[in-house]
């Protein structure tokens, strides 16, 4: 540091310097005056004790107060360069709220400069911190509310970060899992492999199943070298629900190749026989020829079942509301299906009272749910069974029954009977792709409706679903 | 001098365990799987990865013997070393149950024989969860966990039974099926075994945190068993 000298700090004793000057100016005559006139008057040698007296005092009084302006002050300055310092410390620890800059900094304009330049930096470092806060809150927002996983572990595999859905995935808590061994929080080979291989410089992605909830991950191996050196970082993608469905697709399409290929086999096998020879045998050729309408029934429906699938997957099934009479519905219904009842040796029966609301429905599709039910029900009633159709008005709905004697649901099944492709009795159910029911239940869903089913041990079953009456209007 | 302090050890054993947990659940697990959607393939892979299992669970006991020899650990230290030795070897036993689970699983691949496999998946999953869990709680010295997991072996058990029988009935309406059923009772009497010996590993869990040797309730079999 450069020695500098302030000159005006001398002002207080150029003052005292004046002042006894001028004292002295004063005071010296008279003094000088008084010894001389007392030397005549005495007749002694001059006495110049009272002029050194006089000096003397006036040096001692000088000396006095210049000490006590210089007390003073040296204490004011002390006294702020104090509070600075304390200013400073609190900056220094962090408390940029609590500083006290004070405002009376006393006449130098020194001590008024870094007053001000500590409130400018106490302002700025707030300001920052500030910033880097909110910055950090954002990130922190950020990997809290991300759907994937995320772990960071260092080169010896201590766990340095883990965000909440990693918490998720391993059952772990953030705390509880910093400073853990990557093997101790992921608990699974596979993962501490991906670990180390990523780490030794081979990073990788995996697909992999882990545990009993039997979650489907992807897990990508990200080595943070550059950044954050022997850190490596693994993110963890649940596609547990793409896995899932990826698994009904292939099971279906597996499904619908080995249903497609009975109805298939048949009609090849007829045609086969037809060329051989049967055709010049009318009546027997009849009897394949029946034989083959009804297979390619059967396919027809697969298909269409198939192209119903597909419109309701992409949305595009449109319904066409009108009001219809309850009991007309169930009377086309019954005149659709009676026949093939009939060829069951089922009896078919409608019960229909009067006075019901109309209702709000697409007639044909509601044809189509009681066309898969009592076709269900007559695929599992025994020759000699019943099934009876039945509808009365419930509030502000309208229940539609169709009640067989048949076989009846198992308890296991009965949740799971609307499911897609869920086929209950495998034996029984033969062909058909297992979307029958669930494609009734979309349909009653769409009218607002509910459709379920009850049973009791061997007794049969009774479906019900219901339809919207509705406010006005019972006629009939 | 030994590179590592017997604390450094220890922890280093640990996680070899728990690899070994993940390898023998992992090995459970796809041996049902396997078994469910009949290929032999994977069960095949599952049978032959045995090895590993086995391979692992040597080198534990051998890093455990050494750790012994070297660091003549003390009290709570030794206790946790040789409990871990008895949990290496439950392991290996539980690796060897996927391994006879995988040779049905072989055997059944071609067969049209109708698994009962939902309870099976539901035995698998839940007795390789309490594995999981009694692992975790090893590690942990969680002993209000290690007295709770063996309460769901009532659950296994429970579905044995229920599996049991409609094998049985199915054996007796239809004798041709009884060698098949005989394999699948062997798939879920391993699946039971597996859930004994988590029972195991959590005694030893108390044993560790309090010097005692306690008994959990095990199922009946046990006492005919001579596994």
């Amino acid at each position: 540091m450069k020695p500098r000298f302030h000159l005006r700090i001398l002002w207080p004793f150029i003052l005292i310097l004046v002042a006894s000057l001028a004292a002295l100016a004063l005071l010296f005559p008279l003094v000088h005056g008084s010894i001389f006139q007392q030397a005549v008057e005495t007749g002694e040698e001059v006495n110049f004790v009272p002029i050194f007296t006089l000096v003397f005092l006036i040096v001692a009084i000088g000396l006095l107060v210049g000490l006590l302006i210089n007390i003073y002050y040296t204490n004011q300055h002390l006294n702020v360069l104090e509070d600075l310092t304390d200013a400073a410390k609190e900056l220094g620890e962090g408390k940029f709220t609590e500083i006290e800059i004070p405002k009376n900094v006393g006449d130098l304009p020194e001590i008024q400069e870094l007053a001000e330049a500590l409130q400018k930096t106490a302002l700025q470092t707030e300001e920052q911190f500030n910033a880097l806060t909110k910055e950090r809150a954002m990130l922190s927002a950020v990997l809290d509310h991300m759907t994937d996983g995320v772990l960071i572990a260092d080169d010896s595999g201590s766990v340095q970060l883990l965000n909440t859905a990693a918490e998720r995935l391993f059952k772990v808590e953030n705390e509880q899992a910093i400073g853990r061994s990557v093997v101790e929080v992921m608990r699974h080979y596979s993962l501490v492999e991906l670990w180390e291989k990523t780490k030794n410089g081979n990073p990788e992605t995996i697909n992999m199943e882990l545990g009993s909830a039997h979650k489907y991950l992807q897990v990508v191996g990200i080595s943070l070298e550059k950044d954050l050196p022997g850190r490596t970082m693994l993110l963890f993608q649940d596609l547990t629900q793409t896995h899932q469905l990826e698994i009904v697709r292939r099971d279906f399409v597996s499904n619908i190749s080995h249903e497609l290929r009975t109805p298939i086999a048949g009609l090849k096998a007829i045609s086969e026989t037809l060329l051989d020879g049967a055709l010049d045998d009318p009546p027997a050729a009849r009897k394949f020829l029946v034989h083959m309408d009804n297979e390619v029934d059967n396919l027809t429906q697969m298909v269409n079942e198939l192209l119903e699938l597909s419109r309701i997957e992409a949305g595009r099934s449109n319904f066409e509301f009108q009001r219809v009479e309850p009991c007309q519905l169930l009377n086309t219904a019954f005149d659709r299906m009676i026949l093939q009842a009939e060829k069951a040796g089922v009896t078919l029966m409608q019960d229909c009272p009067a006075g019901l609301p109309q209702v709000y429905a697409d007639p044909v599709r509601i044809s189509q749910v009681f066309v898969n039910l009592i076709h269900n029900a007559i695929k599992f009633t025994p020759n000699g069974g019943h099934i009876r159709l039945t509808v009365w008005r419930d509030d502000k709905q309208v229940v539609f029954m169709v009640k067989d004697d048949g076989v009846g649901v198992a308890k296991k099944d009965l949740k799971r009977i609307f499911e897609r492709f869920y086929k209950a009795d495998r034996a029984r159910s033969g062909g058909g792709t297992g979307l029958g029911l669930s494609i009734c239940k979309h349909i009653v869903e769409a009218h607002g409706g509910q459709i379920w089913v009850e049973s009791e041990g061997n007794s049969g079953s009774q479906f019900f679903f219901t339809v919207p009456a509705t406010a006005g209007g019972n006629i009939g | 001098m030994s590179r590592f302090t017997l604390d450094q050890e220890i922890r280093l054993v640990q996680d070899e365990i728990l690899l070994l947990g993940s390898l023998v659940e992992q090995a459970i697990l796809n041996s049902v799987d396997a078994l469910q959607r009949r290929d032999a393939t994977a069960a095949q892979r599952v049978y032959e990865n045995d090895r590993k299992i086995n391979a692992k669970h040597h080198a534990i006991e051998n890093h455990i013997l050494i750790t012994f020899a070297t660091q003549s650990p003390l009290a709570s230290d030794l206790r946790f070393l040789a409990a871990m030795l008895e949990v290496n070897t439950e392991l290996e036993r539980i690796g060897d149950y996927a391994k006879g689970i995988s040779k049905v699983a072989i055997h059944l691949a071609d067969s049209d024989y109708a698994i009962p496999i939902r309870e099976i998946q539901q035995m698998a999953d839940l007795a390789t969860s309490m594995l999981h869990r009694s692992l975790g709680a090893f590690v942990a010295g969680d002993t209000v966990a290690a007295h709770s997991i063996p309460e769901e072996d009532n659950q296994v058990d429970e579905l044995y039974e229920s599996i049991y029988r409609k094998i049985v009935e199915g054996m007796i309406k239809n004798p041709d099926t009884i060698d098949l059923g005989n394999q699948v009772i062997w798939v879920i009497h391993n699946l039971e075994r597996t859930a004994d010996r988590v029972t195991n590993i959590c005694e030893r869990v108390v044993f560790i945190v309090s010097g005692e040797s306690v008994e959990f309730d095990v199922s009946d079999d046990e006492q005919l068993d001579q596994d």
